[in-house]
Order: structure tokens, then C-alpha cells, then sequence
């Protein structure tokens, strides 16, 4: 049940963000640039809590689950990011398709990278030597 | 105001995508991300059918900006590549990827089009 009112709070919140970064951020020259940005900025978020123990272990388990599933989830979306794709072929864009596809996917896996990888190094529990 | 549409529509596709998730994963398990594929797919087939039906604003806020938009997930897909390649799992990282992404915008495409067709 704390689980549930988390991720309600959480996405509430996530949603409404993108919601404002889209209204602030202008599509320029037909470039979605604020799906770029919350699918980079969460996709990095996401990955650093699901490894930095030595943050989320501090925190109610709903904490966690609410601002990963339920935040980050919700502010990052895949769906529009189809959409958004499907569209730009359909006008025949193909260079800025292909920059989108290339900007979110390197982006997103890179930032994702560096998230698990920066938690693992200085957020992780120190792995105890066996004898 | 328009904020606050998106966000009520978010959190009920959060916990869409929750119950979702769990139940696939109590049924199929977690060894192959099939819940996420699953509902970023179906989710751009519905975005796809919404955009191509072409509703007033405030509805297309709350069920597309909003539902979809928190139902579907990319930090959880890319989480979820970058997981399999730390497993040397390569071969399933990039089929998954290449799945993900290809199999969304054919369903996007698909949803467009019988959004435009049966209206």
C-alpha cells in the first residue's frame, strides 16, 4: 500500500514535470528536444538509484520504488518517443529522424552507463574480501 | 492546470505499468524484459491511435501526455540494456533494443492509422 501511494505521489509529480518542460522547451526545427532531455536526464537518474546503496538503504523501501518506478518512470516515456519518430519519417525528415534516434538512444544508454557505473564506484557497500 | 491533467493521467499509467510489470514478471519471470517491451509497445500503438483520432486538448493531455506518457518508460529500457550488456548478455541487449525500438514505431505507425480509419 506504501508502494502504491509512492509511485501515485511520485508520478503525479514526473508527469506533470514533462508535462512543463514541454510547454517551456520549443520544438526547434522540428526537433523534440524536451523528450531528448527527460529520457536522458531520467534514464541517467533511474539507473544511478538502482545501484547506489548507500543512499537508497537510508530511505523507506516505498522511497526508493515510488521516485524510481513511479517518478522517473513516469517522467521518462517511450511511447512519444515513437510517436515523435513515426512522425518526422512521415514528414520525410529523415536527418533529423536520424539525429533523434541517435541523440536518444546513445544518450540514453550512455547516461544509463554512467549512472550504474558512478553508483557502483562511490555509492555502493564495499565488497567484502573472502578468506 | 494543464500540468496537474498530465499528472493525474501519469500516475494512473505509473501504476498501469506497476501492476502491469509485476504481473508479467510473477508469470513469465525477469530473465527477458518481455513487461517493458510489452507496454512500451502497446503504448505506442495507443498513442499512435490517439494522435491519428485526433481529440480535444485536454483529453489528449490526460490520456496521451498523461497516461501513456507515465504507462510507458524509457529509463526503465535503457536501465535495462545497460544491465544485460553489464551481463554479457550482448546479443540480447542489442535484440532487445533493436525489438524496443523497431517494434514501437511499426505500432505507433499502425495506431496512427487505425486512429485515422475509425474515427
Amino acid at each position: 500500500m506504501a508502494n502504491i501511494f509512492a509511485i501515485v505521489l511520485c508520478a503525479f509529480i514526473g508527469g506533470g514535470g514533462r508535462y512543463l518542460l514541454g510547454a517551456v522547451l520549443p520544438v526547434t526545427a522540428g526537433f523534440p528536444w524536451a523528450t531528448v532531455l527527460v529520457n536522458l536526464l531520467g534514464s541517467g537518474l533511474l539507473a544511478w538509484l538502482s545501484h547506489a546503496e548507500t543512499v537508497t538503504v537510508k530511505w523507506p523501501s516505498a522511497v526508493t520504488v515510488g521516485v524510481g518506478i513511479g517518478g522517473l518512470g513516469a517522467f521518462t516515456t517511450f511511447s512519444t518517443f515513437s510517436l515523435d519518430l513515426e512522425r518526422l519519417l512521415i514528414q520525410q525528415a529523415w536527418g533529423i529522424a536520424g539525429l533523434y534516434v541517435g541523440i536518444t538512444l546513445i544518450g540514453g544508454l550512455l547516461l544509463s552507463w554512467l549512472g550504474v557505473w558512478s553508483a557502483r564506484r562511490w555509492w555502493a557497500f564495499p565488497v567484502v574480501e573472502e578468506l | 492546470m494543464m500540468a496537474a491533467v498530465a499528472g493525474v493521467g501519469a500516475a494512473i499509467g505509473a501504476l498501469g505499468r506497476y501492476g502491469t510489470t509485476r504481473l508479467i514478471q510473477r508469470w513469465l519471470g525477469n530473465h527477458w524484459p518481455v513487461a517493458t517491451i510489452a507496454i512500451n509497445w502497446l503504448g505506442s500503438f495507443l498513442l499512435g491511435g490517439l494522435t491519428g483520432w485526433q481529440f480535444d486538448r485536454p483529453l489528449t493531455v490526460l490520456l496521451g501526455t498523461g497516461i501513456l506518457g507515465g504507462f510507458t518508460t524509457f529509463s526503465t529500457f535503457s536501465h535495462e540494456v545497460v544491465m544485460l550488456a553489464d551481463q554479457r548478455r550482448f546479443g540480447t541487449a542489442l535484440g532487445y533494443l533493436v525489438l524496443s525500438v523497431g517494434g514501437g514505431l511499426l505500432l505507433a505507425a499502425s495506431g496512427l492509422w487505425c486512429g485515422l480509419h475509425f474515427r
